[in-house]
């Protein structure tokens, strides 16, 4: 299973951990940790691109995670390509802004259904960025993520 | 502590909009509330506390979710009000426990 599945499932059991009453600290690593998962899940996509395997984790780093959430992409009538991949993109917002949250603002109180909500969406995001990853536009659009202007 | 002039210019136009999608989407909406500030880098922004029905929370929690951002995001331009919006969900069970007043 790849690194972003087990951070994925990472992000599950520390939402599940202490029942009905979980610490507020369980509730922000998996808030985190669910962003994270999808981070690396496009990060290596796009690094799979680079032809010398050795050097991947390297490019890997090079991603900006605030040039990545810049990265808009919205439209009128899209495909339905453009709809999985506009859902990604807004996901990764979300899911950014929730782990700023959850990892800097200590006032903030997590609900689990709160946190099974940003959880949710990093799963959904996964399914919509699978079933378009090989596409140019998905592609194209880890470029833009990465810090390229686009043409 | 001062508010953004965001806040009072456009308290109004948020406090229909908020309204209108409690309206629209209950009774798996239980009442949103919002507050105007600075988030964690100090920039101006919105933070909206959405109640959910128990059972919205229990079975549509998603649905509810995408619905009430999609909704609020169709009625307000943050962009031009220089916020920008948080949004943020519990049911009503949660905050019953949680009683936080913020949330009230």
């Amino acid at each position: 299973m790849a690194f972003a599945d087990d951070l994925l499932r990472d992000a599950h059991h520390l939402a599940a951990r202490g029942g009905k009453n979980p610490k507020q600290s369980s509730l922000r690593r998996a808030v985190s940790t669910a962003y994270y998962a999808l981070f690396h899940l496009l990060i290596s996509d796009f690094v799979l691109n680079w032809k010398r395997p050795d050097q991947r984790v390297r490019l890997g780093r090079m991603f900006d995670h605030s040039k990545m959430k810049q990265a808009k992409f919205q439209g009128s009538k899209l495909t339905a390509v453009e709809a999985d991949l506009e859902k990604v993109v807004a996901a990764f917002g979300h899911l950014q802004d929730d782990r700023h949250t959850a990892d800097y603002d200590f006032g903030w109180y997590w609900s689990p259904s709160d946190v099974k909500n940003s959880l949710d969406m990093a799963g959904e995001a996964f399914v919509a960025w699978r079933a378009i990853r090989k596409e140019k536009i998905a592609q194209d659009h880890l470029l833009t993520m990465f810090g390229a202007r686009r043409t | 502590m001062y508010l953004p002039s965001a806040a009072l210019a456009n308290k109004l136009r948020i406090d229909q909009a908020v309204a209108e999608v409690a309206r629209q989407m209950a009774p798996d909406v239980a009442y949103i509330r919002y507050e105007i500030g600075w988030d964690w880098s100090g920039d101006p922004a919105i933070y909206f506390r959405v109640v959910l029905s128990d059972a919205a929370a229990d079975k549509r929690l998603r649905e509810a979710a995408t619905q009430v951002v999609r909704r609020l995001d169709e009625r307000l331009d943050f962009q031009s009000m220089g916020l920008y919006p948080y949004h943020h969900f519990r049911s009503v069970s949660e905050q019953a426990d949680l009683r936080e007043e913020a949330w009230a």
